[in-house]
């Protein structure tokens, strides 16, 4: 059977295909060497760096919910300066195309972030992590503010030319499809959509949260119509391409954001106890191609 | 090198009232592993439990896999209660550290609860390779019925066991049954190895560890991605550099527990 060819055009960077590793599961992305075929994939979205180390938080950090997993890693990262000279080189070596997902903090610190991002060989395409919900300053401050998001992707863009520029948007809004136009205004190559929800819970022996900071993120199943819907109200938002991230568990979860207007999907938290779903997904994309986008058909009136 | 495995469910056995043996059919290609590594299974293919439930090995056979499950949710729940022939997804073997042998040195093993497993699959691991000289377990549960004594019976040369309600042997946790007998004398200078809840670890480490030669643990975590990738089970470590965090999956799981920087560790 004749397969097809599966490559990605977003900005100015062709994938093999539409199928990454979702930054954070996917660690610096060779932990998974041996679960994970990383060289079939399209390509690992790494673990969010920060100009500086980060330790990220204390206490506990994973806890289980009902089709959800709660986190709160708080950014723990190597820093720029290992992430570029070790972790980058690593992964270009073995094949793996790396999506560099950068912390949006304070205004500094992300300029200088940004400062060591260019020039670095293996590297043609960014994530602008605009909404962590699990540190204290940057991130959600900057995604959910359309004209500091629009800054810091205006910014991102004349200190990089020719990066292609993904802006990873937080649901935690009370209008995603705003912030997405804004940061189309502003340059960017492409939204992904959505970082994790904030939750929380409570440890009901102990008589106190579970996390020490109270508030963490949510990821999973349980997140992923919130997903979807916002998918596929940025894909009728704005022209540039859509990534779908959150809760992606089955190659049908998978085709479902194609449909509401993804250009490519990530899979994160799955990955955790199915590391072949994203091959799965390849092999079914390869099998019965994309599935096109919902139109706006008459069944589709009142839901956008 | 760790790889994806299917795994089949050929014997089961209640041990007490939350305890269990689970053993799989060694899955072929299944690599040789060594004391402190650990398998990740996916108990179900539904989405509840959610993430893969780590395990501590306790013993590997040219057929078998055994692993020691206590039940404290849902996912023990359903393995501990699987029938023979269930097929189960086996991620393995993970962890990036093992327990290095004892050599000539004593040995004695400490071990809290389901602690037991990684404890006897060392000893097991070094009498098989005729490594290991004279091997002590200290071992605690809560109370008689939840000591699985028929499990450490044949693996150490002495076996000294302790519970907290004083139902069996001594009255006391493990670490305080481990400070007597090295007060007394009966332990000690050698080499010491943990597994058990962090406190049993840190405990330990307070007192009783100054009289071996070195401590190695391992640790316990809800785990993740259980490859050290997502950073969700750290623990700091001191080195030369100042305290780092590492991943009891990833570097893991045995530290020297004397490096573990344990005023700043929150469990």
């Amino acid at each position: 059977m004749n397969r097809r060819s599966l490559e990605t055009e977003i900005g100015e960077v062709t994938l093999r295909n539409p199928v990454l590793l979702a930054s954070g599961p996917a660690g610096y992305g060779l932990e998974y060497e041996g679960l994970v075929d990383l060289e079939r994939i399209g390509g690992v979205v790494t673990k969010t760096i920060s100009f500086e180390s980060r330790e990220g938080n204390p206490g506990k950090r994973l806890h289980e919910t009902g089709g959800g997993l709660l986190n709160s890693i708080g950014l723990e990262n190597v820093g720029a300066e290992v992430f570029f000279s070790e972790k980058i080189p690593a992964l270009v070596d073995a094949g793996i195309k790396p999506v560099v997902s950068l912390a949006a903090e304070d205004w500094e610190n992300y300029r200088m972030l940004l400062d060591a991002t260019a020039g670095t060989d293996g590297v043609d395409i960014i994530e602008l992590n605009l909404s962590c919900p699990n540190v204290e300053r940057g991130g959600m401050a900057v995604g959910t503010n359309p004209e500091l998001l629009a800054k810091y992707v205006r910014h991102a863009k004349d200190t990089l030319p020719g990066m292609t520029v993904l802006a990873k948007l937080t649901p935690n809004v009370g209008d995603i499809a705003a912030l997405a136009l804004a940061a189309e205004e502003a340059g960017a190559d492409g939204i992904t959509a959505i970082n994790t929800v904030i939750g929380m819970d409570i440890d009901l022996a102990a008589g106190r949260p579970v996390f020490k900071r109270i508030r963490a993120g949510l990821s999973g199943p349980a997140i992923m119509p919130i997903a979807l819907d916002a998918v596929w109200r940025i894909s009728r938002t704005v022209d540039i391409p859509v990534v779908g991230v959150g809760g992606i568990t089955s190659v049908e979860d998978a085709m479902k954001f194609f449909m509401a207007g993804a250009a490519a999907i990530q899979v994160g938290t799955a990955v955790f106890y199915d590391p072949v779903l994203p091959e799965k997904i390849i092999e079914a994309l390869e099998e019965t191609g994309m599935p096109g986008p919902l139109g706006d058909c008459n069944r589709m009136k009142g839901a956008g | 090198m760790k790889s994806l495995f299917t795994g089949r469910i050929i014997r089961t056995q209640r041990l007490s009232p939350s305890s269990h043996l689970v053993v799989f059919e060694r899955p072929r290609g299944f690599p040789e592993v060594a004391p402190g590594q650990f398998v990740a299974l996916r108990i179900t293919s539904t989405i509840t439990p959610l993430l893969r439930r780590p395990f501590s090995i306790m013993d590997l056979t040219g057929t078998e896999l055994h692993l020691l499950v206590k039940v404290v949710g849902k996912g023990s729940d359903i393995l501990a209660h699987s029938p023979c022939g269930a097929e189960m997804d086996i991620a393995g073997p993970l962890g990036g550290t093992a327990f290095p042998s004892p050599g000539k040195k004593d040995a004695v093993f400490v071990a809290g609860g389901t602690g037991l497993a990684p404890m006897i699959f060392a000893a097991r691991t070094w009498k098989r390779d005729r490594s290991l000289g004279r091997a002590a377990l200290v071992y605690g549960a809560g109370c008689e019925e939840e000591l699985l004594v028929s499990l450490c019976e044949e693996d150490f040369a002495a076996v000294h066991l302790a519970t907290i309600d004083g139902s069996c042997g001594f009255e006391g946790d493990a670490v305080a049954l481990l400070e007597k007998l090295v007060e007394e004398g009966k332990a000690g200078g050698g080499m010491l190895y943990s597994c058990g809840p962090a406190g049993m670890v840190r405990a330990m480490e307070r007192k009783a560890a100054a009289g071996f030669a070195r401590h190695l643990t391992s640790l316990e975590s809800v785990m993740a991605c259980g490859v050290g990738a997502c950073r969700g089970c750290t623990v700091p470590v001191k080195t030369d550099g100042g305290t780092v965090l590492r991943t009891i999956c990833g570097d893991g799981t045995v530290f020297d527990a004397s490096e573990i920087d344990w005023e700043r560790w929150e469990e």
